[in-house]
């Protein structure tokens, strides 16, 4: 390493002779007289550096501008927040029965199984705790539809669709890369006791009758 | 008799008097040992006589007024090298600011007038003082993060690690910035070092 920065030296040999050669530059005679004229004065010019002092303005308002941007933010997009919670609940394309249909499906099941376990509880939302496998999953029925884009008759009619906003009908536009989903009304019709009662009771005496019929059979046989 | 002592002193050993009693003989010491070989470096750097001249007055009060951020494992030459480098290297951005923002930026003013010169006849060339002026003007014609490791190796004599310490770069960079500004240099040079 050594020899190539020797080798370089020897290559620049002239150059670095003239380099040595060039006359020294001197301070002129009164330059110690002005340095210290200038001590005395206290002429320092801009040699003392001022150090920014710490103020609450500084500090506040990069914060306050923080804050606004995030108010802002919430204020004026709220619809959007929503509709991505709304993403992530929506159920699978190829699940397009109606709410009611699968709440009376569930419900057959349940009473064709005649024995309802204290787990086995039915939520007021729809939501049905399942047992099977010895494992408990919950699974709840949703709407196939947007529920910020449809209208439940049941709650138009009765005037509590205070809630529903029309901003995200205007999503659809901007979503465009899914499919657009039916936009409909829900009828939606939340199981009570006299109807699970009453559905209980028919699928008792359909059974009663099953029994009847294949003892019948067995006393003929 | 306490000048002749001091004067006997070190650089370092006299910014220690000058830190712990604030003798101003010390002081004066110093920049009697310096102000020349500082003025030297920081024209050979800047090329203007008066500009130098402010640039080592600069530095001469920014060691007054900054003596104690002096730490006692450094040289003291390195330090005020450091400083003077610093100082000089603004001044040359804060010029080249004021010529581009120059209402009446004339040719004159941006470039140093070499080439003119480099074209003349050999032995006028050849020629001592002319020959420096040419060197002078070609040096500041380098890039100056090569001008400046050049004029501290070459002109001012200083070893790579000095250099290295000044310039706050490792030895190997500062080696091979000395290499690439001879280089340049050289170039520059050409119509004198023919082969």
């Amino acid at each position: 390493m050594k020899k190539i920065y020797n080798d370089e030296e020897n290559k620049y040999s002239k150059l670095l002779k003239d380099l040595k050669e060039l006359p020294k530059i001197k301070s002129p005679d009164n330059f110690e007289y002005n340095l210290l004229t200038r001590i005395q004065n206290k002429n320092f010019g801009k040699m003392i550096i001022e150090r920014p002092q710490f103020s609450w303005a500084k500090f506040l308002a990069p914060s306050a501008v923080v804050v606004t941007t995030i108010t802002l933010f919430f204020i004026f997009f709220p619809a959007s927040q929503e509709n991505n919670n709304q993403l992530l609940q929506q159920t699978k394309p190829g699940n397009n029965q109606s709410v009611t249909d699968k709440t009376t499906q569930d419900q057959i099941k349940l009473n064709s199984q005649q024995s309802v376990s204290p787990n086995q509880k039915l939520q007021p939302n729809s939501s049905v705790l399942l047992e099977s496998n010895n494992q408990t999953a919950k699974q709840s029925v949703r709407s196939p539809f947007y529920d910020s884009r449809s209208i439940r008759l049941d709650d138009y009619i009765s005037g509590s669709n205070k809630n529903q906003s029309n901003t995200n009908r205007g999503n659809i536009v901007n979503n465009g890369e899914e499919p657009s989903r039916y936009d409909g009304f829900i009828v939606s019709e939340k199981p009570d006791k006299k109807t699970l009662e009453r559905y209980r009771a028919v699928v008792d005496s359909i059974k009663k009758a099953q029994l009847k019929a294949d003892s019948l059979k067995k006393v003929q046989k | 008799m306490l000048n002749k002592l001091l004067t006997e002193l070190s650089d370092e050993e006299l910014i220690k008097e000058y830190q712990d009693n604030n003798t101003p003989e010390a002081y004066d010491i110093l920049v009697k040992r310096y102000k020349d070989p500082l003025m030297n470096f920081v024209y050979r750097f800047v090329g203007d006589r008066d500009i130098c001249t402010d640039v080592v007055q600069d530095t001469m009060i920014k060691f007054y007024l900054n003596k104690d951020s002096y730490r006692s494992f450094a040289k003291f030459s390195t330090w005020i090298y450091t400083i003077a480098g610093n100082l000089a290297k603004n001044e040359l951005k804060r010029r080249r600011r004021r010529i581009i923002f120059s209402i009446d930026n004339s040719d004159d003013e941006r470039s140093p007038q070499i080439e003119d010169k480099m074209f003349l006849a050999p032995d006028k060339a050849a020629d001592g003082e002319m020959r420096n002026e040419i060197i002078q003007k070609a040096l500041l014609k380098v890039k100056p993060v090569y001008r400046e490791v050049v004029i501290l190796r070459d002109i001012q004599d200083l070893s790579y690690e000095e250099i290295s310490e000044i310039t706050g770069l490792a030895i190997g960079t500062v080696k091979s910035r000395i290499n690439r500004g001879r280089a340049q240099l050289q170039k520059l040079l050409k119509h004198i070092y023919r082969e």
